[in-house]
């Protein structure tokens, strides 16, 4: 659940006060904006996306059931522009010869999260599947649980992909030097 | 930084254009004029007797071209210029108000002419005003439920 300022700002919106799409805007663009860019891996692209996402949510969030869960709702919206526009490249099927019980174990590492921020190409050269929940689930923080709603996937595939994310990057890294 | 930050100015003035007031109201305003519109004219088509041919082909014209403006707004205010909960209101109080003012024309034209177009246009403007109370009621509980809601959020995050 989101916090009460963010279903402030939701119920703000849905009464029709012009002032809270200001605030909206301000406060999720840039978000919504940089996990819209990983998706797309151009800037071009990433703007086309972005507005829209926000024409959509404009036109939906009247509409909106449950204002406390805003974030989510905004990142599905998001997700879904920008699967339909790269729906193309969205075939990579899902691994199926991992144990979850190694996906596991491999969830916690932290160590890795903080070196993201400086592997934009590496993390931009990933296949969109694993691209999107790495950075939905490090850099967005949402859990496996609402990955999983937003991606409309079992959690079992939610963690396949991030952990077939995490092999590719690691592999890259290496190759690359930047991890030992 | 400065890409997103354009970006962020182009969303600003998408929003500008979507949440205009008046091209809300002005889709509300439309689909009660089409629809009364469209009501005067099934009314005295359906009740003119021994209507030539062309006549009847006028009359569904212009009964297709009304239901078409009220199709156009029906759909713009439900996908395109969504009504936000204080426009509802507003747009409740525009229906029954235009309702209400047809359903007293349709009074005066029965009193006056006794005609049975008249007699059927007051029937389906009661109908009418009858749809536009109820919409305005459900309009004026959400706006105070989300206006209840957001009183209760403020005093939380204040």
């Amino acid at each position: 659940m989101d916090s009460p300022a963010d279903e402030l700002l939701a119920i703000r919106c849905q009464l029709g006060e012009r002032a809270a799409f200001d605030a909206l805007i301000t406060r999720w663009h840039p978000p919504l904006w940089r996990y819209l860019r990983r998706l797309a891996n151009d800037d071009d692209t990433a703007h086309d996306l972005a507005q829209e996402t926000w024409l959509r949510v404009l036109r939906a969030i009247a509409k909106l059931r449950e204002p406390a869960r805003l974030r989510p709702w905004l990142f599905g919206i998001a997700r879904r522009t920008a699967m339909d526009r790269l729906r193309a490249q969205y075939t990579q099927p899902p691994m199926s010869d991992v144990n979850p019980e190694d996906i596991a174990a491999e969830l916690p590492d932290a160590n890795l999260e903080e070196e993201f921020a400086t592997l934009e190409v590496s993390v931009g050269s990933l296949p969109i599947v694993e691209r999107e929940v790495l950075a939905l689930f490090y850099l967005r923080e949402l859990s496996l649980e609402e990955i999983s709603v937003l991606v409309e996937v079992p959690i079992g595939t939610v963690k396949s992909r991030l952990f077939r994310a995490r092999q590719l990057l690691r592999r890259d890294l290496k190759t690359t030097g930047v991890y030992q | 930084m400065s890409i997103q930050n354009d970006s962020l100015l182009s969303i600003r003035k998408l929003a500008c254009g979507e949440l205009s007031v008046k091209a809300r109201l002005g889709y509300v305003a439309l689909l009660l004029a089409s629809a009364a519109m469209t009501v005067v004219i099934v009314s005295l088509w359906f009740t003119e007797p021994s209507l030539p041919p062309r006549t009847h082909w006028a009359f569904g014209a212009m009964s297709a071209i009304g239901t078409s403006w009220a199709t156009l707004a029906v759909w713009a205010l439900t996908t395109r210029r969504v009504l936000f909960a204080r426009d509802k209101v507003i747009a409740g109080y525009m229906a029954v108000t235009f309702t209400l003012a047809f359903v007293i024309g349709a009074l005066a034209a029965v009193l006056i002419s006794q005609r049975a177009a008249a007699f059927m246009a007051l029937t389906t403007g009661v109908l009418m005003l009858g749809v536009a109370v109820r919409v305005l009621g459900s309009a004026r509980r959400r706006f105070a439920a989300l206006s209840a809601r957001r009183a209760e959020l403020a005093r939380m995050t204040a």
